[in-house]
């Protein structure tokens, strides 16, 4: 069995429309996600860049990027992943100095 | 119906409807107080004449509201789902982005519609009750008093919106309904 993705972390890149209140709202609809964090990180002429993390019990990372997608997003790069019984944070270790 | 509320709530959406809105509904108001006028310098003798005169042209401009935007709105937002799509690199085709586009464009049409719709008929109104309420004078000059009411609203609603004196606002705009009944009386005939 597949261990159970707790956290995902999303660069998404989106237009204005619908704005960041709607576009986290859409992706914190879907079943499998407990919660949303949208960060604004860059705003172009026409579109914006967000870092999306989102978490739950069993995170179904098809149905979050299709819906991103159908609220005109699109996933650029999955910048972070968290899977297994438990969520396990990043360690700290010399070289991130 | 979620739908179309999201909509109005977006102020792109509600802000090209009422420029639609208002600058369609002032076609129509004055085309109606020249109507009015004019058939009544004519010598038509039927209130009801008049009445069927102004649906006429109540049906022209309510069309051609509805047309020419639908049209207009079509390629405006067509070329701007192209300038998202090009920033995106990705096609936004059956997207949110999409449906909404689609969406905004019928609102901005109806309220191009129903501007002039509103704007001839009312003025219309008087000659309904002529022959029983007023006669044929009567009736276009409340006509022409209900055309420059009409006008008075829309500017007071643009002033209000925009902070300006609503009533200076009100007034700019209703000048134009008696400027074109004065003209009407210089017609020739």
């Amino acid at each position: 069995m597949t261990p159970p993705i707790r956290r995902v972390v999303l660069d998404v890149l989106k237009p204005y429309e619908p704005d960041i209140l709607e576009f986290t709202a859409a992706v914190a609809d879907c079943e499998s996600v407990d919660g949303v964090n949208a960060v604004l990180v860059e705003t172009d002429r026409e579109v914006q860049t967000l870092k999306l993390t989102i978490e739950g019990d069993d995170v179904d990372t098809d149905v979050v990027e299709g819906t991103v997608e159908t609220v005109g997003g699109s996933v650029h790069s999955i910048d972070q992943v968290v899977c297994g019984d438990r969520l396990v944070e990043q360690s700290g270790t010399p070289q991130d100095r | 119906m979620d739908a179309i509320r999201t909509l109005l709530e977006d102020d792109d959406v509600r802000s090209i409807s009422r420029r639609y809105f208002i600058s369609n509904g002032f076609d129509g108001t004055l085309t109606s107080i020249g109507v009015v006028v004019g058939a009544y310098l004519s010598g038509v003798d039927e209130g009801l004449t008049v009445v069927t005169i102004g649906l006429g042209a109540a049906v022209g401009l309510g069309t051609s509201g509805v047309w020419s935007v639908w049209e207009i709105e079509r390629a405006e937002k067509q070329a701007e789902l192209m300038r998202i799509e090009r920033a995106m690199l990705t096609d936004l085709e059956g997207t949110e982005v999409q449906e909404r586009r689609k969406g905004a464009r019928k609102i901005n049409a109806v309220a191009s519609g129903i501007g002039p719709l509103i704007g001839i008929v009312l003025p219309l109104v008087p000659f309904l009750g002529h022959g029983v309420v007023f006669s044929l004078l009567e009736a276009t000059l409340v006509a022409v008093g209900v055309g420059v009411a009409l006008l008075f609203t829309f500017g007071a609603y643009l002033g209000s919106i925009s902070k300006q004196n609503w009533i200076v606002a009100g007034v700019r705009m209703g000048l134009a309904g008696i400027v074109v009944a004065i003209l009407n009386l210089f017609l020739p005939g």
